[in-house]
């Protein structure tokens, strides 16, 4: 029974982190309406980032850490100067595009700026998991559930309470409308890549934290994308609700499932439960229903 | 010296010169050349150890040129072909292949290369060489694509009888596997072991089998049920992001259960991934080829020849000792064609007949393989399979034992 406990609250903040990594999707679509498939390779990014400041330059966790997430803030803002500003007005696909090709070159620049070996990850949170009773659970896990329910509470705030959230809302419903009403798209879409760009750090930092960091750390990219389509592309709360039942379910048909059938059922389950919401509420558990008169 | 003399001695001269020419054998001018296929993956996930691993083989090849082949009238040429390690661009890429190489043998890297392949190499009538241990998907009979080296599932089970042995008693081995359903091969790992342990339950009690992603989240859970369960050896022939989760799942838990690793995910790579080898102190790797430690054994005074006279530029650990197996025992085999059928009578077909038809023995392989007696029973050779053991000691890379002896395995 215990194990099933442990499980349970293990794959729960699994669940938790890769909200943390869909949270890179929603916030990028909540203000572009661009789904970006280089979210995964964002991750990777940031990895590095944190690995070059404190492996190879030495620094201190309390100077590589704030360091990173500047220097990750601006890779996302370079990417979106670089590849997406020009595309503004034009239509969401060609961008949408982009951030396939975005993917490849991703990994293309990682693999020649850094190599393919497999580094180690500077241990940024403790290796020892709180024991309660019985019960573990993994410290880094623990602390990113934190932090992501944490950005989830803030962010939520930020685009359902401020002006400037609000207006970023309104440049996902049309560029070339909120232009007209004096709103900075540019300004809306960079900000959006530079907050995904430093989720995914602080999302590496969590995954990777004592473990080893190799460009093949992207896929968790593709974990988080049936997380960010079953809450919905729009709801930032929604995510956290959608983490936990989607790392509990891979959990449990990893743990006790696949042992059976001799495994590949644990990586298909979050896409099954995706799908079978997806059929029901084609717009995910909380996303919009936006409602066109003709 | 007088004009009659040096006439004299100039006739002597031109003499001997065409003696030597007519007493020389023909096929040593008649130079031969035959083509060599490279299956590499420099930008997929093993793209870490393909650097070494093509350095390797190349080497051999050039090492081979230059002696044997010369004597034998016949050069050997290659090109790599880069498949990232996915099936489908292997298959993509295999008509262009062959219509530009038009090779007498493949030399692969692994699964994807089988996947895609062990239904067109038997129409092209073109062998496959593998570097890795086999599968047990890919175990039937008449086959073109070979290993030299047992399935994982063998390797697996000789180590553990050997650990087994080596801790004493009647009472089965605890083991844990950590495997992944990211790739077939790895699943086909944990099957074949499964059902030896199944088959054998004397030797083998078979306590936890975990399936987890190539870059787990967090092992510490499952870590914790492997320690609960008593296991006394953990079996992870995956990756090496898997044999690093795995330990700090270890460690978090305050346990030091030995792992054992396969040579792809063998020690020195798993130590570089978790910051240093003494890391690893105590663990194992085992598979059927030559352990790259620092002793002198004739693997390594090859290995030594290889970058002396042959500019090798990789570092002596199992991943070069892979590549140079894999390149020595496909010179082997193909040296073996050429002496049945002569220099200019080689074809794919001729190369596989010459698998069967003698050993390939270890001094041919330089100790790096056990000798080899291929049949059209199975892809890698049935009987006299041996392992060797390498293991941590006060930080390096040491032999703990080798020609361990291979149990047989049903098919699963």
């Amino acid at each position: 029974m215990i194990y099933l406990i442990n499980d349970i609250i293990t794959g729960a903040l699994i669940g938790l982190l890769y909200a943390l990594v869909a949270m890179g999707f929603v916030v990028i679509y909540r203000a572009s309406k661009v789904f970006n498939f280089a979210q995964g390779e964002l991750v990777i990014i940031g990895g590095f980032i944190v690995w070059f400041t404190t492996m190879q330059m030495g620094l201190s966790l309390w100077l590589s850490i704030p360091l990173s997430l500047v220097l990750a803030g601006l890779v996302g803002y370079a990417i979106e100067r670089i590849f997406l500003t020009k595309l503004i007005g034009e239509s969401v696909f060609s961008m949408v595009m982009v951030t396939v090709g975005l993917l490849i070159l991703l990994r293309g620049l990682v693999l020649l700026l850094f190599g393919p070996a497999v580094r180690p990850f500077p241990i940024i949170f403790p290796l020892k998991p709180l024991f309660l009773g019985d019960m573990l659970i993994p410290m880094n896990l623990l602390i990113g559930g934190i932090i992501t329910i944490i950005a989830a509470v803030g962010l939520s705030w930020f685009f359902n309470r401020t002006r400037s959230g609000l207006r970023m809302t309104a440049v996902a419903e049309d560029h070339l409308v909120a232009s007209s009403m004096g709103i900075s798209v540019k300004e809306s879409i960079a900000f959006a890549w530079i907050v995904g760009a430093i989720l995914s750090t602080i999302g590496a930092m969590i995954f990777l934290s004592g473990k080893s960091l190799t460009f093949l750390a992207s896929d968790i990219g593709f974990a988080a994308l049936p997380v960010a389509l079953f809450a919905g592309l729009e709801s930032i709360g929604g995510l956290i609700l959608a983490g936990v039942i989607i790392g509990i379910a891979q959990s449990l048909t990893t743990n006790y499932l696949d042992p059976l059938i001799g495994g590949s059922m644990g990586s298909v389950v979050p896409y099954i439960i995706m799908l079978a919401i997806l059929l029901i509420r084609p717009t995910g558990l909380f996303g919009w229903r936006t409602i066109e008169r003709v | 010296m007088t004009d009659k003399t040096r006439l004299g001695l100039r006739g002597l001269l031109a003499a001997g010169a065409i003696t030597v020419t007519a007493a020389m054998p023909i096929k040593a001018y008649a130079e031969t050349t035959y083509n060599l296929a490279l299956l590499s993956d420099f930008s997929g996930p093993y793209a870490d150890i393909m650097p070494i691993l093509a350095a390797s083989r190349e080497t051999v090849f050039d090492w081979w040129n230059e002696t044997s082949g010369q004597e034998l009238g016949v050069t050997l040429n290659y090109k790599n072909y880069e498949t990232r390690y996915d099936a489908a661009q292997v298959a993509s890429l295999w008509p262009g292949i062959k219509s530009e190489l038009d090779p007498i043998a493949v030399v692969g890297l692994g699964g994807p290369d089988v996947a895609a392949l062990s239904e067109r190499l038997p129409e092209d009538k073109i062998p496959m060489f593998m570097a890795t241990a086999a599968y047990g998907y890919a175990w039937q009979s008449d086959a073109w694509i070979f290993n030299p080296r047992p399935t994982y599932s063998h390797e697996s089970a000789g180590f553990l009888n050997w650990m087994r042995e080596k801790r004493g008693g009647d009472e089965p081995l605890k083991v844990a596997i950590l495997a992944s359903e990211a790739s077939p091969a790895y699943v086909d790992m944990a099957k074949g072991l499964e059902l030896y342990a199944e088959e054998h339950p004397q030797e083998i009690d078979l306590v936890e089998v975990i399936y987890t992603e190539v870059q787990p989240t967090d092992l510490t859970a499952q870590m914790r049920r492997v320690v609960r369960a008593g296991a006394e050896a953990l079996v992870i022939q995956t990756n090496t992001s898997i044999v690093v989760a795995a330990k700090r799942g270890l460690q978090a838990n305050g346990a030091n259960i030995p792992i054992m690793m396969s040579s792809h995910n063998g020690l020195p790579a798993s130590g570089a991934a978790l910051g240093g080898l003494e890391q690893l102190e105590g663990d194992y790797e085992a598979y059927g080829m030559a352990v790259a430690a620092d002793e002198d054994t004739p693997a390594r005074q090859f290995y030594e020849t290889l970058v002396a006279d042959y500019g090798l530029e990789a570092p002596w650990n199992v991943v070069t000792a892979m590549g140079i197996s894999q390149g020595l025992y496909t010179v082997a085999v193909i040296q073996h064609a050429i002496e049945e059928n002569g220099a200019d009578g080689v074809t794919g077909e001729k190369v596989r007949e010459a698998l069967f038809a003698q050993p390939i023995t270890t001094e041919e392989t330089h100790g790096f393989l056990p000798t080899l007696t291929f049949t059209p029973d199975a892809p890698f050779p049935l009987q006299g399979l041996k392992v060797n053991v390498g293991t941590v000691k006060d930080g390096k890379i040491a032999i703990d034992a080798t020609g361990v002896d291979v149990p047989d395995l049903q098919k699963w």
